[in-house]
């Protein structure tokens, strides 16, 4: 083949022109620290990254979602464990007021501080998480119950019954938990309705019948009634801790699967290092020598050694 | 019949000229050696007509031949047409797929993906203002800095999708400027027609106007980066020159011999090929542009339908094309407290997160993300098209210039031939000098 002036330069200039693009490519991986830095470097890769970034944000999100309903589910945890305080305390003083030897005085002394129980109870199942109320289900602006003599209940069902939404949390992907509780549910409504034979109710039947000094009721219904109001408070509190344990193995298991994720698109679109400083050096001497060998094959020509 | 006593002389004087041209060629090859479209040249040379004489000893009156040196026959370029056919044709392909690579890019680019800033990630977080406000359904702040998400979303919607009509409009303008009314193909037709007139002047007197006809199949190789041409050589050196659809072989005259046909592209669809192909492929109605607006508008559109659907009310709005258009309604973007996050009382999220459920949504990040890999791969593959096609293009460029280019090292070597031959020829002379001094200045003179 016959080989021209200008086959050689166009030639010489096309590979060097390729060399300094790869040059300049393995540059801007190595500066980004990304194999990927548009889709059409891989798209099937950088689809993948873009995947694997959402899910990374959406765990991130379940975390923050996560720790809300811990916080939620520990401000009830404690609410409860406060009125089990009440409750030990009440089943204490019934246990005085029950006996023999207690006359109507003392009876009338224990009913006062059964008052002050179930306004105890009352106040502590007013308790807001943030500027919520954690046990009016979703009427999170307004208290569970009022203090004093009326025991109505403030809130709304939501959460308790099924057909309306309690407070609900995204703690994953479409898993979703409902983290309120209603305090109807195990305090009643007392006297607005002397029938639900919950807590308010047994505490306030205490209360009547210590004040009428009857103790055949005390010790027998009003004695059965608060254990069983004891141990349906345990199994909400049971209940409870149930769900804060399956916040806790969801965070673990969130936390597992966007360290996996980060590892992942890592994998995809980081560029190795090592690798690019290697490329970038073999590349740039390769561009060197083109360059060496270019000059001197475009310079040289039979020029030279005529007289 | 006598032989002139200068006979010699004339022999010698015609190898000069004929060194002297052999020279001149060389030294027009030399400048021009890095003329774009030049092809070599060479002087064509043979012996002059032979002088009969009568020799003794012949027999009959022919006698024998006596040379008389040499004459200039012409002078011709070294060209393939056979090479220039397949040049044209890769210079199609690798402007068709230039084009396409080139137009995708500036598509690609406006898609700011993957990064931190880009649709995706809006929406990332855009689903994140949305179980922010789950957490506290009646937070003023949390509605607010959800409308402001979503507002940061729809702006990034909106500016991919006007950067993608930008790069079609971009595509269609150079399509214009190209094949339009007064375009690059109008000027080259209008020279064409001038150069084929010329040339088909010289033709008849017998000459070979080489050079004008290198600049009439520089022009023809430009015309073969915008689309597909066919050339047609007519008796007496002109030429009929047309773009030819690819798809149909319907060909479009650009020049009929000595007459400019160009008016502009045919009113109906065509396929081109070449750089005209490659811009009509992404830049006309229903190219490859305008299925990405389809995808951006489908996306917008599916976005706007899903989100309204689980809030149960108007969060988006949107009116054709929804990707330019899609925006928080009006009543939430002037009272962003008027957000409902849930469908009973104040603590209720119901809706919230319904909405914010959406997230990973098969036709919401789903179709984004497919929409990406493919605005990707259609770039990724032109490129690779366009790499290819370069390939080709260069070595049938390099076929041609071995044949019609010009090497350095051969006009050196021709120079010093030729250089030679002159001197030679000139010593010819001298030696005939030489003779005839001998005949004229020393003859007769015995006893002077």
């Amino acid at each position: 083949m016959r080989i021209t002036t200008s086959m050689v330069q166009r030639n010489v200039l096309s590979d060097l022109n390729t060399l300094q693009s790869a040059l300049a490519k393995t540059q801007s991986k190595a500066a980004s620290q990304k194999e990927i830095t548009r889709p059409s470097d891989d798209p099937f890769k950088a689809a993948q990254a873009m995947g694997l970034r959402s899910s990374i944000g959406a765990n991130e999100q379940y975390v923050r979602n996560i720790q809300d309903a811990q916080g939620w589910m520990d401000s009830t945890e404690s609410s409860l464990d406060s009125i089990t305080q009440y409750v030990n305390r009440a089943h204490d003083l019934l246990l005085q007021g029950a006996t023999d030897t207690a006359d109507a005085t003392s009876r009338n002394a224990i009913a006062k501080e059964i008052d002050q129980i179930i306004q105890g109870i009352k106040e502590t199942a007013n308790a807001s998480y943030g500027d919520k109320y954690i046990m009016s289900g979703t009427a999170t602006s307004t208290p569970p119950y009022l203090l004093g003599d009326d025991d109505t209940y403030q809130g709304n069902q939501a959460g308790l019954d099924p057909a309306i939404p309690g407070i609900v949390r995204e703690i994953g992907p479409g898993v979703t938990m409902t983290i309120n509780s209603v305090a109807v549910e195990f305090l009643g409504e007392g006297r607005t309705n002397p029938t639900d034979g919950k807590l308010l109710n047994a505490l306030r039947d205490i209360s009547d019948h210590l004040k009428a000094d009857d103790g055949a009721a005390l010790r027998g219904g009003d004695m059965t009634g608060l254990q069983n109001r004891l141990d349906s408070l345990l199994e909400i509190r049971a209940r409870n801790g149930a769900m804060t344990n399956r916040l806790d193995s969801a965070t673990a298991r969130i936390d597992q699967i966007t360290g996996a994720l980060t590892d992942q698109l890592s994998n995809t679109e980081d560029a190795d290092f090592a690798k690019t400083l290697i490329q970038f050096n073999s590349q740039s001497a390769a561009y060197n020598a083109a360059l060496k060998a270019g000059a001197n094959i475009v310079q040289s020509s039979l020029m030279d050694f005529l007289r | 019949m006598p032989i002139s006593s200068f006979y010699g002389m004339q022999t010698s004087l015609r190898g000069l000229i004929a060194q002297q041209r052999m020279l001149d060629t060389t030294g027009h090859n030399i400048a021009n050696a890095s003329t774009v479209g030049y092809s070599r040249q060479e002087a064509l040379l043979s012996a002059s007509l032979a002088q009969q004489i009568q020799v003794s000893g012949a027999g009959n009156m022919t006698g024998a031949h006596l040379g008389s040196g040499v004459d200039v026959q012409g002078f011709r370029r070294v060209r393939d047409q056979f090479l220039d056919a397949q040049y044209r044709a890769q210079n199609t392909n690798l402007s068709d797929w230039q084009a396409r690579a080139e137009g995708l890019d500036s598509a690609e680019l406006s898609l700011n993906e993957p990064s931190d800033t880009g649709i995706n990630a809006q929406l990332t977080k855009f689903w994140q203002s949305w179980s922010d406000l789950s957490k506290s359904p009646d937070d003023q702040a949390a509605k607010q800095a959800l409308v402001q998400q979503a507002g940061a979303l729809t702006d990034s919607i909106h500016s991919v999708r006007s950067q993608m009509v930008a790069a079609q409009d971009a595509a269609t303008g150079q399509y214009n400027q190209i094949a339009g009314a007064g375009g690059e193909v109008t000027k080259i037709a209008t020279e064409l027609a001038g150069l084929n007139k010329t040339i088909a002047a010289f033709v008849v007197n017998g000459d070979s106007p080489n050079d004008l006809m290198d600049r009439r199949d520089l022009l023809i190789d430009q015309l073969s980066q915008y689309g597909q041409v066919s050339v047609e050589q007519l008796q007496g050196g002109s030429t009929n020159v047309s773009f030819v659809d690819g798809t149909t072989g319907t060909k479009y005259p650009i020049v009929t011999d000595q007459t400019a046909d160009w008016a502009g592209p045919p009113a109906g669809g065509w396929s081109p090929g070449g750089q005209m192909g490659g811009l009509l492929a992404i830049g006309k109605s229903g190219g490859t542009i305008d299925g990405y607006l389809a995808s951006i508008d489908s996306f917008a559109d599916s976005l706007a339908t899903a989100v309204n659907n689980a809030y149960g009310g108007a969060f988006f709005t949107t009116s054709a094309p929804s990707g330019a258009s899609i925006a928080v309604s009006a009543p939430i973007q002037a009272a962003p407290a008027s957000i409902t996050s849930g469908s009973g009382a104040t603590g209720s999220n119901d809706l919230a997160l319904a909405v914010s459920q959406l997230r990973g949504n098969a036709a919401i990040d789903g179709v984004y993300k497919a929409f990406v890999a493919k605005v990707g791969g259609d770039l990724n593959e032109s490129q690779r098209m366009q790499a290819n096609a370069q390939v080709l293009a260069d070595s049938v460029e390099d076929r041609r210039q071995s044949v019609a280019g010009v090497s350095m090292d051969e006009e050196m070597s021709n120079l010093v031939r030729f250089q030679r031959a002159y001197q030679a020829s000139a010593r010819a002379m001298s030696t005939m000098d030489e003779m005839l001094d001998v005949l004229i200045n020393r003859t007769g003179r015995v006893g002077l």
